[in-house]
């Protein structure tokens, strides 16, 4: 019966109980929207790091990272792999060869890291196979007469391997896309240019564009002036086991792009046997090796059990490759209830509000409900219970929208292409895929009925107070 | 049987100024199935000897003695219980609850007191029917009339079965036929029910039905006249 009185209680001024439900949805939904908009994003980072990047456990010899000796490397005869493949759980392992290098172009240059590699091996742990842009090559999919190199798109940016230019396919293609026939007319200003470079081209582009019109058409207008160039030839400098400097000219197989802006510029990709014979270093020979397991939560007990085996090497598991990652994905769940909770604890100033205006307004029926025998502890639950049901209404709609929302939003993604740039310094994708576990779900309703029942407390309180004989004679 | 028994209660407000003796050295004996008015013009205490009756409110001195329990000894939550069990109450304004129907605000009490569902439809239904509103069992108090409300009042009071009933000017908000009605259908349960009520009253006509009428003047009993 103090269930269904409470319940009935809500809705007794419709008007005001919809004002405070509407503001908790609102707040609900900014919430649960939002912290889904995070996960996406920490969801992305981490499967890309992952997944294209370092996968779980990378062993090194002793100091190689850091002092770049392309003579610091490992054998087979060393027994690790053998070792390393025999540990239960471990599920994949790819050896590369890394050397740090130059590459270049007749007007550029950059410091690079040159990874030997074996492409199919390297499918089975990695998926930077799918990360080649379309028309820029493929994976070390073709045999070629020539050395190929995989280069990121960043690089390929450097190395004014990509190109911009404004023709006539480019407006076609534009005007194809709806782009009003102004900003045509604007850009047939350029049209036959050719300019080296991502940042002298939107300085151009800036010049003869407005505000407004970039905003709406300018990563569009990018993206299609685009171009790469075709047979385009790197030269990779680096040092051989004898520390003698060589060189060699490769043809861009492919550009990878893997929204990651520091990776893409340093990590070049070539095949092991073309290293080998740059470097001399044996063709079995290896300076790392990249292990893939089959439950991510065992990597730091894998990592120990090698580190005890194999003293001598440098055995990091992700956390300690990426621990910006590792923080994160560990204190995601307490970072997403202390975000709820300051949501929450805004909106309990409403709640409190509105019950301190409902006893108030009651203190005659309070005064009556006491004086018939309803003890301190029912009226206190009623109160706390109306408070709730106010606060988990409006939060059970504010989860409903947001869910609809993340469902809206998580098959296309939204994408926030015009701060690419900035996103994909640090690492992350700007094209945001909204998703969020059942889990969250269950924290929020706990979240929100502790809400209800700490902004019931003090109108709760005032409700006890109530002297019933009193109460009875208010008007 | 003895059901209530007030021994030389005294309610005494201390204001900053001025001290009112609102009650003073009453004692009275109530039986069981009693029917007593207690008039008296406004100001001479009525309300508060209700009120101290009730458990409302605390004599300053003196006891108040309900079926063996003098309620002074009681501790507040302890007296809340005791009221639920023991007393109903009728208001002047029927203090109804506005969100509940008829047949829950009977059954209200009976819920905080945990009788089956089925005891408390059973003895909803026979109270409903008693007050002539059986057929208006759904209706929440707004479209009820005066007389209605306070008739549902009336079987809230008496859904547990108290010692006995207070019901502070019960008439005081009603027209004359649903005061008479009202009135009729409260001695008819006062008779069936063996049920004590005691009323606040100005009403002629509550004094005209009452077996016991007891008239206060300034705080104290001047007359007791019981009727055959």
């Amino acid at each position: 019966m103090i269930f269904k009185t409470a319940w009935k209680n809500v809705w007794r001024n419709r008007v005001r109980s919809l004002v405070v439900i509407t503001s908790v949805t609102v707040g609900i939904f900014a919430g649960v929207f939002a912290v889904a908009f995070m996960n996406g994003m920490i969801a992305q980072r981490f499967d890309a790091a992952i997944d294209e990047e370092i996968s779980h456990i990378q062993i090194t010899g002793k100091d190689y990272i850091l002092n770049n000796d392309p003579g610091i490397f490992m054998t087979p005869g060393d027994g690790i792999v053998n070792f390393v493949t025999s540990i239960p759980g471990v599920n994949k392992i790819v050896v590369r060869k890394i050397i740090t290098g130059m590459a270049g172009t007749a007007t550029k240059s950059a410091g690079v890291q040159i990874i030997g590699i074996d492409p199919g091996r390297e499918k089975e742990i990695f998926k930077l196979y799918k990360a080649v842009i379309p028309g820029t090559g493929d994976y070390f999919e073709k045999e070629s007469k020539y050395d190929l190199a995989l280069i990121g798109q960043d690089l390929a940016k450097e190395l004014n391997i990509i190109r911009f230019a404004i023709d006539s396919v480019v407006l076609l293609r534009l005007a194809e896309k709806e782009v009003p026939p102004e900003i045509i007319g604007k850009l047939k200003l350029l049209a036959g240019k050719r300019f080296p470079n991502e940042k002298k081209f939107t300085s151009l582009v800036t010049s003869v564009l407005s505000k407004r019109e970039l905003q709406n058409y300018g990563q569009m207008i990018k993206q299609e002036a685009w171009s790469f160039r075709e047979n385009s030839r790197i030269t990779l400098t680096l040092l051989d086991r004898d520390n003698n400097q060589v060189s060699s000219v490769f043809r861009v197989g492919g550009i990878y792009d893997i929204k990651n802006t520091m990776y893409e510029q340093s990590q070049v990709f070539i095949r092991n046997e073309v290293l080998s014979r740059l470097t001399g270093i044996n063709e079995s020979s290896f300076h790392q090796i990249i292990i893939r397991i089959n439950d991510i939560g065992e990597s730091e007990k894998i990592t120990n059990v090698i580190r005890e085996k194999f003293p001598e090497l440098d055995v990091k598991n992700w956390k300690e490759l990426q621990p910006d990652l590792a923080m994160m994905t560990d204190y995601v769940h307490q970072i997403y209830g202390f975000f709820m909770a300051i949501i929450l604890a805004a909106l309990a100033f409403g709640i409190i509000n509105t019950m301190l205006m409902v006893v108030l307004e009651r203190t005659k029926e309070l005064g009556m409900l006491t004086a018939i025998g309803m003890n301190k502890k029912k009226v206190f639950s009623m109160i706390m219970l109306e408070s709730v049901f106010l606060s988990l209404t409006g939060g059970i709609t504010g989860m409903l929208a947001g869910w609809l929302a993340i469902i809206l939003t998580a098959k296309k993604g939204i994408n926030f292409s015009q701060y690419a740039e900035g996103m994909e310094a640090f690492g992350y994708s700007a094209h945001i895929f909204p998703q969020i576990s059942a889990s969250f779900f269950v924290m929020v309703v706990i979240l929100i009925i502790i809400t209800g029942i700490a902004s019931s407390v003090y109108p709760a309180l005032k409700a006890l107070k109530l002297d019933p004989a009193e109460a009875i004679r208010t008007e | 049987m003895k059901v209530l028994e007030l021994k030389n209660v005294n309610k005494i407000y201390n204001g900053s100024e001025v001290h009112v003796h609102a009650v003073n050295s009453v004692s009275l004996e109530f039986k069981e199935a009693e029917f007593a008015a207690i008039v008296g013009p406004s100001g001479s205490g009525k309300t508060t000897l209700l009120n101290l009756i009730g458990g409302l409110d605390m004599p300053t001195s003196g006891e108040i003695i309900i079926d063996g329990t003098d309620l002074s000894e009681l501790k507040s939550s302890q007296l809340i219980d005791f009221r639920m069990r023991n007393i109903g109450f009728v208001f002047q304004a029927y203090n109804l609850i506005p969100v509940l129907t008829a047949r829950e605000n009977v059954e209200f009490i009976m819920s905080l007191q945990k009788w089956s569902k089925k005891d408390r439809d059973e003895r909803t239904f026979e109270l409903l029917k008693a007050v002539g509103l059986a057929d208006r069992a759904n209706s929440r108090p707004s479209k009820l009339s005066g007389g209605q409300q306070q008739r549902v009042a009336v079987a809230r009071a008496l859904a547990s079965r108290p010692k006995f009933v207070l019901a502070d000017e019960p008439t005081a908000n009603l027209d004359s036929k649903s005061a008479t009605t009202l009135l009729e259908i409260m001695e008819k349960l006062n008779h069936e029910e063996k049920i004590t009520f005691i009323f606040s009253t100005h009403d002629p006509r509550v004094v005209k039905m009452a077996h016991r009428v007891i008239t206060l003047e300034d705080g104290s009993v001047v007359s007791d006249e019981i009727r055959e």
